[in-house]
């Protein structure tokens, strides 16, 4: 277990990608969910994970943090190499991981305190020592809601609309600066206009952040994306990664018969 | 109920809609639900009502000493003490001994004053000379009532005694003015009259068809024994010598001692046929007659007015005011310290001695001291002739009367001399819907009490310990008992149950072994208390007596010798209640939303960081409501404690949690089961205070839960 305080150390370089699954299979007790991914993220890219209903996306975006293990049956088989370490490798805290590797999640979920508290909890509990208030206001602009919030930051993360909230999660992930944000459909639950206003903070945050997001919506990861990685369910119900690639690539000329058919819609 | 197709909502083929029976079953059911919501209620009302009922409500109060009676006695002795005070029970006596010096002054019944009018010369009163007007009218301070008493039994078993009433009855009015008093009106002779028709059973159903009797003396024989006043004295011997020229042939003797002693002779000694009084009998005296068996009843018979009296020498006095008589009797020395005008000459008292109810009359018309004014000396020294020796030195030993206040003494006064005994309660609806009627009942069997509304709780009540007294108990043993009880078990049940419920929740496991433990909680809350009063018996007081009373850090309760504390009884009710704060604690934790949990995963909180920060304040809200549920009941307990062995009287407050103890519960059960009405009554003012304390621990707990809810929005 290591404590805190190395969360500062840089981990071991790990050549050009941001994290990287290897021979992955995450099971739920006796269940294989995942099984046999490689799969790479490149750096300061949004990557997508598509594919049709209980073909393991989210559970494949959760193994790059860890957060499977909150339920009680969860275990992974493989690697998942974040910088060059393995975080499933039993001297690596799962709590270490998820500072550097943040979630965003599919219904917003802020904390019921103040949108201010929202922000600075996260940092304030991984011993963020310097201005909160700095920090605090650098989050929320970065998440685009600092001049729709400034002047109510002591109200309840509740007040506000639901695409607001959501984008306070995102402005709580990046208040404890990870390197790495996963995204289980940031968007489902929210309306049109909202859903591009995340959108396009996706692409802003891309800019200095690794995105990996988990989406139902085709147009959405045809959006936003930078790469796509296309999932599908085997008898088993055990999903595994069909394509990787480019996202252009992917929705215009896929190389598998099986995306082609999922992308037009033939099923799914 | 098939309808046709051109109807606009018509009936398709295979559907029965049956709507009024439908309609009617949802009525029906609301109805009951509501009737379920109105019996809930009647009951909660009726509880109210039932402990409201005993809470409040009228009280007949009888002093067993008369406060009026104490300061009478004192004044009296202080009258008789003063220098150049003659008293002599003979009225002759004192009316020579004023009438020879013209500095001399004394007072005495109207009609010696007439004997003597040649000597001395009455003096008016704040303005007013006696005479007959003034008198009747009531304008003149020192006039008073004269009376005579016997019994029916007695009239019936002697009827020269009836006889002899009803001449003096007949006659007196026209004897009386020559006597030296006041006739009486037509109203109060008649009254009078019908008391003799009453007592001798002659009077009928209509009384104002009966008329008087005049009875003969002819024929009657037999010795009649009349005693008392010396006022009432010369009437009755003018009475008797009439009664006599009448035709009597026994002998009326009459004798002149004083009120007191007559009814002394009357009412103690039973050799008096007729109390002769010149003043109304008192409550002890007629107890005292009671315990021979005698029921007096009362003839009024004329109006006596004190003369105050100097010599006819007397040259500087022609009236006086009723500050200046009490100077004149009491503290002065000279005349001129009453007013300079007068001579500086030693003021000569003459006044009837103790025994006479003239000197009773003229303390009571002039000096109008309040018990609760006297001063704390003479307080002291009524304490003193009233209570044990032995009380007085506790009390002395308790706090010296040198540094007792004078509202404390008067207090120790009223408690210990006066002492105010509740004789009959009513309970409050009746005190309030059948007013009249109550207090027409109080008036009839308690005719010398007071009546009062009382509340049963008052600050006294919370104020003082346990009694054996239901008017002087009260509940503050048991308040301190209680509250000392439910610290302990709050302390102990709630971190407990708080702490296993968020493992039961957020650790464990589902295997066999928790939800073995889960069952095993689950139903523990069901057990009967005095199953926990038992296992608080063999754990807390026996095995660990040790821990319980204290001995093991050394605090030596030298009144608690066993695990019987507070302390035993706050872990015992823990027990009771850790079922149901894990429980409660449990569903409130199951409540939080898990995507709150994964918001702090997610943000690389420690398991125990998100439980802390999110977790439990946003379940705290649920997790208090189960506890004010629970520590509610355990307030409320009572069979466990008595199996622990809470004390059922106890009169010392409980200081440290190895205090033995009683609590509010056991103290309302314990009084409920007490013979005396009382007790019931001051029982439901116990309830109140329990309910009061109750509303106040959940309204506290409220409060702290809604800091918490509003945390969580804002």
């Amino acid at each position: 277990m290591t404590d805190n305080g190395s969360a500062n150390k840089p981990l071991p370089a790990n050549g050009r990608y941001a994290i990287e699954a290897r021979d992955l299979s995450v099971y739920y007790g006796d269940f294989r969910a995942v099984k046999d991914v490689n799969l790479h993220i490149e750096p300061r890219k949004i990557t997508a994970i598509i594919g049709p209903s209980g073909c393991g996306k989210s559970t494949m975006l959760r193994a790059f943090n860890r957060m499977n293990e909150l339920v009680p049956t969860a275990w992974a088989e493989g690697e998942v190499l974040f910088r060059g370490q393995n975080i499933y490798s039993p001297n690596v805290d799962a709590v270490q991981v998820r500072r550097h590797v943040g979630m965003v999640f599919q219904k917003p979920n802020p904390f019921p305190k103040s949108i201010y508290e929202n922000v600075a909890w996260g940092a304030r509990i991984n011993g963020y020592k310097d201005s909160m208030d700095e920090l605090v206001e650098r989050s929320l602009r970065q998440a685009a809601l600092w001049d729709e919030v400034k002047d109510k930051l002591d109200q309840s993360g509740y007040s506000l609309s639901g695409g607001q909230q959501q984008r306070l999660c995102i402005a709580r992930t990046i208040a404890v600066r990870p390197q790495i944000i996963l995204m289980d459909e940031p968007a489902s639950a929210l309306d049109p206009i909202a859903t591009l206003k995340i959108e396009d903070l996706m692409r802003d945050l891309a800019e200095n952040y690794t995105i990996i997001v988990v989406t139902h919506n085709m147009q959405q990861a045809a959006r936003v994306s930078d790469q796509t990685a296309f999932f599908m369910m085997d008898e088993d119900r055990a999903g595994y990664l069909v394509e990787y690639g480019p996202t252009n690539e992917i929705f215009t000329n896929p190389h598998d018969q099986r995306t082609e058919d999922y992308i037009t819609g033939r099923f799914g | 109920m098939a309808q046709s197709r051109d109807s606009v909502f018509y009936t398709e083929e295979g559907f029965e809609h049956n709507l009024p029976r439908r309609h009617r079953a949802a009525k029906g059911w609301q109805i009951a639900l509501l009737a379920s919501m109105v019996v809930a209620i009647l009951a909660l009302i009726a509880l109210l009502l039932n402990i409201i009922d005993g809470a409040f409500g009228y009280v007949a109060v009888q002093n067993t000493v008369n406060p009026g009676d104490l300061v009478l006695g004192i004044q009296e002795e202080e009258m008789l003490a003063v220098a150049n005070t003659q008293s002599s029970e003979d009225d002759d006596a004192l009316a020579r001994g004023v009438a020879g010096d013209p500095h001399a002054i004394g007072f005495f019944g109207y009609a010696y004053y007439q004997e003597h009018a040649d000597d001395l010369r009455t003096l008016a009163v704040d303005g007013v000379i006696p005479s007959a007007g003034t008198v009747d009218s009531g304008e003149y301070g020192l006039s008073r009532p004269l009376f005579l008493y016997s019994t029916a039994q007695l009239m019936r078993e002697k009827p020269e005694v009836a006889s002899f009433l009803n001449y003096y009855l007949d006659k007196v009015n026209g004897e009386i003015d020559d006597v030296g008093y006041f006739p009486l009106g037509d109203l109060v002779l008649n009254a009078s009259m019908l008391t003799w028709m009453n007592a001798t059973g002659t009077d009928t159903e209509d009384a104002e068809t009966v008329s008087w009797p005049v009875l003969s003396p002819q024929g009657l024989d037999g010795e009649v024994i009349a005693a008392g006043s010396s006022t009432v004295y010369p009437l009755s011997v003018r009475m008797a010598q009439r009664f006599e020229e009448a035709g009597y042939a026994g002998e009326i003797t009459n004798e002149s001692i004083g009120s007191t002693a007559g009814f002394r002779r009357f009412c103690v000694d039973g050799t008096a046929d007729i109390a002769n009084a010149s003043r109304p009998i008192t409550r002890q005296e007629i107890q005292l007659c009671d315990r021979i068996g005698r029921d007096p009843v009362e003839f009024r018979v004329g109006t006596d007015a004190l003369a105050v009296v100097v010599s006819q020498e007397n040259t500087f006095l022609s009236e006086v005011t009723t500050e200046q008589l009490q100077a004149i009797f009491t503290t002065a020395e000279t005349w001129s310290d009453v007013d300079p005008n007068w001579p500086d000459e030693p003021i000569q008292r003459f006044i009837p001695g103790a025994d006479s109810g003239t000197l009773d009359f003229f303390v009571e018309a002039v000096f109008t001291q309040d018990l609760a004014e006297l001063p704390k000396e003479t307080l002291v020294s009524i304490l003193q002739g009233h209570v044990s020796e032995g009380l007085f030195r506790r009390f002395e030993s308790e706090v010296p009367f040198a540094e007792r206040s004078q509202e404390d003494v008067y207090q120790l006064v009223v408690e210990r001399v006066v002492e105010p005994k509740i004789e009959d309660t009513w309970p409050f609806f009746a005190s309030v819907l059948r007013r009249s009627e109550v207090l027409a009942e109080a008036a009839e069997k308690y005719p010398e009490a007071e009546i009062r509304f009382v509340s049963w709780i008052d600050p006294g009540f919370i104020r003082s310990p346990q009694s054996t007294d239901p008017e002087k108990a009260g509940v503050r043993t048991a308040i301190l008992g209680s509250l000392w009880t439910i610290l302990i078990t709050v302390l102990f049940a709630f971190p407990l149950g708080v702490g296993a419920a968020i493992y039961l929740e957020e650790y464990a496991v589902d295997n066999r072994l928790n939800r073995l433990i889960q069952t095993n909680i689950n139903n523990l809350a069901g057990v009967p208390s005095i199953i926990y009063g038992m296992l608080g018996l063999a754990v807390f007081v026996r095995a660990l007596e040790s821990l319980t009373s204290g001995k093991l850090f050394g605090v030596v309760d030298p009144t608690t010798a066993n695990g019987r504390t507070i302390l035993s009884a706050g872990l015992t009710l823990g027990l009771l209640i850790l079922p149901l704060i894990i429980i409660n604690a449990q569903e409130a934790l199951k409540a939080v939303p898990n995507s709150l949990r994964q918001a702090g995963m997610g943000l690389g909180a420690t398991k125990w960081q998100t439980i802390w920060h999110h977790v439990l304040p946003n379940a705290m809200p649920g997790v208090l409501t189960g506890t004010i549920l629970a520590v509610s009941r355990a307030i409320g307990e009572t069979a466990p404690l008595v199996v622990v062995g809470a004390s059922t009287f106890i009169t010392v407050d409980p200081t440290n949690p190895f205090s033995k103890f009683t609590t509010l519960p056991i103290q309302i059960y314990q009084w409920t089961s007490r013979p005396q009405d009382e007790f019931r009554n001051i029982a439901a003012a116990a309830i109140l205070v329990l309910l009061f304390l109750l509303l106040t621990l959940n309204a506290s707990a409220v409060l702290l839960r809604n800091r918490f809810s509003k945390r969580r929005y804002s």
